[in-house]
């Protein structure tokens, strides 16, 4: 079991500092997830515990031993690469033995080992082929197949689900769950989906432009983002954020956005006047009655998903929001509808981004 | 469009409209009779028509002097038109072929032709050997981040742009007794050497030359090959703790084969039909310490005294068969390589 720590690393190429002094602890046995858009910096961090690129600043520490001089090789990491990175000209037993080969095992112990991890990932067939008469799910076996035998410290996956269609991936994101409860092993996986962040994940790493803006569980991140570009992040659809202010009314507080008024309760860091923004996550709007409603707005577009319905709807003066609703809502474009705020699954963040509170008191 | 009708034309839109009024005039002409020949043939068989031009170009500058070759080496004399040629059969081949060891020239009635073959042999095994290590290298050391890498690449390159007689100008002027290599020893003391004098050196600056001018066209095949290997490839042996050498043949070398086996062929084509560079650079000398056996053609069929279009007709018929041999090497090899 193994533990993985950066401190404040850095990393630039020539002036262009693309990693800005992480932090991170990823413990023993964890599924830790890197997510972020694209060039963000994750797959850069990936390899930098990897040691496939060196540290401008700070330490990567494995299992207490800073390693930042130590090549790859001698990390006792296993990666597997998004575009799989088989060995054309060798069969899938060669890709898989060709690591534990350069350490000189015994081939009795090889042969055991890849026999052992190709039952495991269900490719026993497929050991004499080469990598292009396989299909992509089965490369992607073969690819983590390769890091099992040789049983690494930690593994590290570089969005190995990309090149999949989404059936498929769908099926091995289920098995990498498995895998990971059966190997007990580290794994720190990137990707750029959020589903898959939230799938797989212990620990969910939100980066953004070489910084880390959130640590946490995947609930953690989905109920309590600390800043809005975590709430815009996780969640599909994402959180609706709106551009508001405080006002006072009736003796309380409320928002006022889009020339509508918001009650809210009243909570530590907000006064009147305060510049805000609203966030509330389509499945926290209520469609109800007349009167009944925080705001009211007209319907742009439905989707109806059959167990499920998304209605987007415009309120003047606001952004399109978007609302989702169990079961299948019979609105129509044109319609008016009157929505209501779910004050406990509220979000509000002061005006740079910071999270003031997630969730009103009810 | 007329020139004169628009002022508001730019210069690059005013030279466009005067050189594409020849063409546009051409297109005119050739369209009255190519509908015409549409009709009666039909669409299916224009593709035969577009390619006719090419056809007869190709067939009546390679494939009739091809025939005409052939027929040339089953005649003797020494008339120039083949009507008036006498018909001999195979004896040009018979004589050709007629040796009391393959092994020794010596022993061959045309023993010129023999040297000339062993000469042959000797320059492509040494020639390719050394296009394919030194070019293989090249690409290697290229394919790091270098710096100045682009103009290195351009720098390699360039001799393949340089017509053979130049390269061979250039090599002659710094090889010669008086030439700038002797000049550049004598400042150590060393005596003028005669590299066109000693058949030993005379074949190794034939090689030298022969590679110096060509080595860039194979490099840049291998430096090709070389990027057309995903860079993920050498990362997953870096985990994987693959030393250097074993990287290099046990990922770059089986990737890069078959970009190996098309340079290894090419250059096996182009080393046996070598002429122009050795012929202006030795003139096959001393005596035929460098004369190859398309030299041995040239100088049977037009420069001897007696000249023997027959007996060069058949080699060259014996060089074909060979070249032959090697281009469905390369074919096979090609195809492998897109297989």
């Amino acid at each position: 079991m193994t533990e993985i720590r950066l401190n404040n690393v850095v990393k630039a190429y020539g002036d262009v500092e693309v990693i800005h002094g992480i932090d991170l602890h990823v413990a023993s046995g964890e599924f830790v997830v890197f997510v972020g858009p694209s060039g963000c910096g994750k797959s850069t961090l990936l390899r930098i515990i990897a040691g496939l690129e060196k540290v401008t600043g700070g330490d990567v520490v494995i299992d207490g031993n800073v390693v930042n001089t130590i090549p790859a090789s001698e990390r006792g990491l296993a990666m597997v690469f998004q575009s799989y990175a088989l060995y054309p000209h060798m069969s899938v037993y060669k890709n898989m033995a060709f690591g534990l080969e350069n350490s000189r095992m015994p081939r009795a112990e090889i042969e055991n080992r890849v026999n052992e991890a190709a039952a495991m990932l269900q490719i026993t067939p497929y050991l004499k082929r080469r990598p292009k008469a396989l299909s992509g799910g089965q490369r992607q076996r073969v690819a983590i197949g390769r890091a099992i035998v040789r049983d690494p410290k930690a593994f590290l996956f570089d969005e190995p689900l990309s090149n999949l269609d989404a059936e498929l991936r769908v099926a091995m994101r289920k098995e990498l769950a498995a895998l990971h409860t059966k190997l007990g092993g580290t794994m720190i996986y990137v990707t750029h989906d959020q589903i898959e962040a939230m799938t797989l994940a212990n620990k969910i790493v939100v980066l953004n432009a070489g910084r880390v803006e959130q640590i946490g569980a995947p609930l953690d991140l989905y109920n309590k983002p600390q800043n809005t570009f975590v709430a815009g992040f996780i969640g599909s659809p994402r959180m609706n954020l709106l551009d508001a202010e405080i006002v006072a009314k009736d003796g309380g507080l409320a928002l006022s956005a889009g020339g509508q008024g918001i009650a809210i309760p009243a909570a530590d860091g907000m006064k009147p006047g305060d510049k805000v923004t609203f966030g509330a996550r389509p499945e926290h709007i209520v469609i109800v009655g007349e009167g009944e409603g925080d705001i009211v707005a007209s319907v742009d577009l439905t989707e109806q998903l059959g167990g499920e319905t998304y209605v987007y709807c415009t309120v003047e003066g606001l952004p399109q929001l978007t609302v989702h609703q169990a079961g299948q809502l019979p609105v129509h474009r044109g319609e008016t509808i009157h929505l209501r705020f779910d004050r406990s699954s509220m979000h509000l963040f002061d005006a740079s981004g910071k999270v003031i509170v997630n969730g009103f008191a009810s | 469009m007329a020139v004169s009708d628009n002022t508001s034309l730019s210069f690059g839109e005013r030279l466009n409209a005067v050189f594409a009024w020849p063409v546009q005039l051409l297109f005119r002409l050739f369209e009255i009779p190519l509908s015409w020949v549409q009709r009666t043939i039909g669409i299916p068989r224009m593709p035969w028509i577009f390619l006719l031009p090419n056809l007869a170009f190709f067939g009546l500058f390679v494939v009739v002097p091809l025939f005409i070759n052939f027929a040339y080496s089953l005649t003797g004399g020494a008339e120039l038109f083949l009507q008036n040629r006498v018909y001999v059969g195979a004896e040009q081949y018979g004589y050709l072929m007629d040796c009391g060891s393959y092994l020794d020239a010596n022993t061959c009635r045309e023993d010129r032709f023999w040297k000339a073959v062993y000469n042959t042999i000797v320059f492509v095994f040494f020639q390719v050997s050394f296009m394919v290590l030194f070019s293989l290298i090249t690409a290697l050391i290229l394919n790091q981040n270098i710096r100045a890498r682009g103009f290195f690449r351009s720098v390699y390159f360039f001799p393949v742009l340089l017509s053979p007689v130049v390269v061979a100008l250039i090599w002659k002027w710094i090889l010669l007794r008086d030439g700038v290599l002797n000049a550049f020893l004598a400042n150590f003391g060393i005596d003028k050497m005669l590299f066109f004098v000693d058949p030993a050196w005379s074949m190794f600056w034939a090689i030298f030359v022969s590679v110096w001018a060509h080595m860039g066209f194979y490099t840049l095949i291998l430096l090709a090959g070389l990027q057309a290997i995903p860079p993920d490839l050498y990362e997953a042996a870096e985990m994987d703790g693959t030393k250097r050498e074993r990287v290099f043949f046990r990922i770059t070398l089986p990737l890069l084969w078959p970009n190996l086996l098309v340079v290894l062929v090419l250059a096996l084509i182009k080393s046996v039909q070598i002429f122009d560079e050795v012929f202006v650079l030795t003139g096959g000398g001393p005596g035929t310490a460098t004369q190859f056996i398309v030299q041995y053609i040239y100088n049977t069929g037009f420069t001897n005294q007696v000249q023997n279009f027959g007996l060069a007709a058949a080699a060259s018929v014996v060089l074909g068969v060979v070249l032959f041999v090697l281009t469905l090497m390369q074919l096979a090899a090609t195809r492998r390589k897109d297989g």
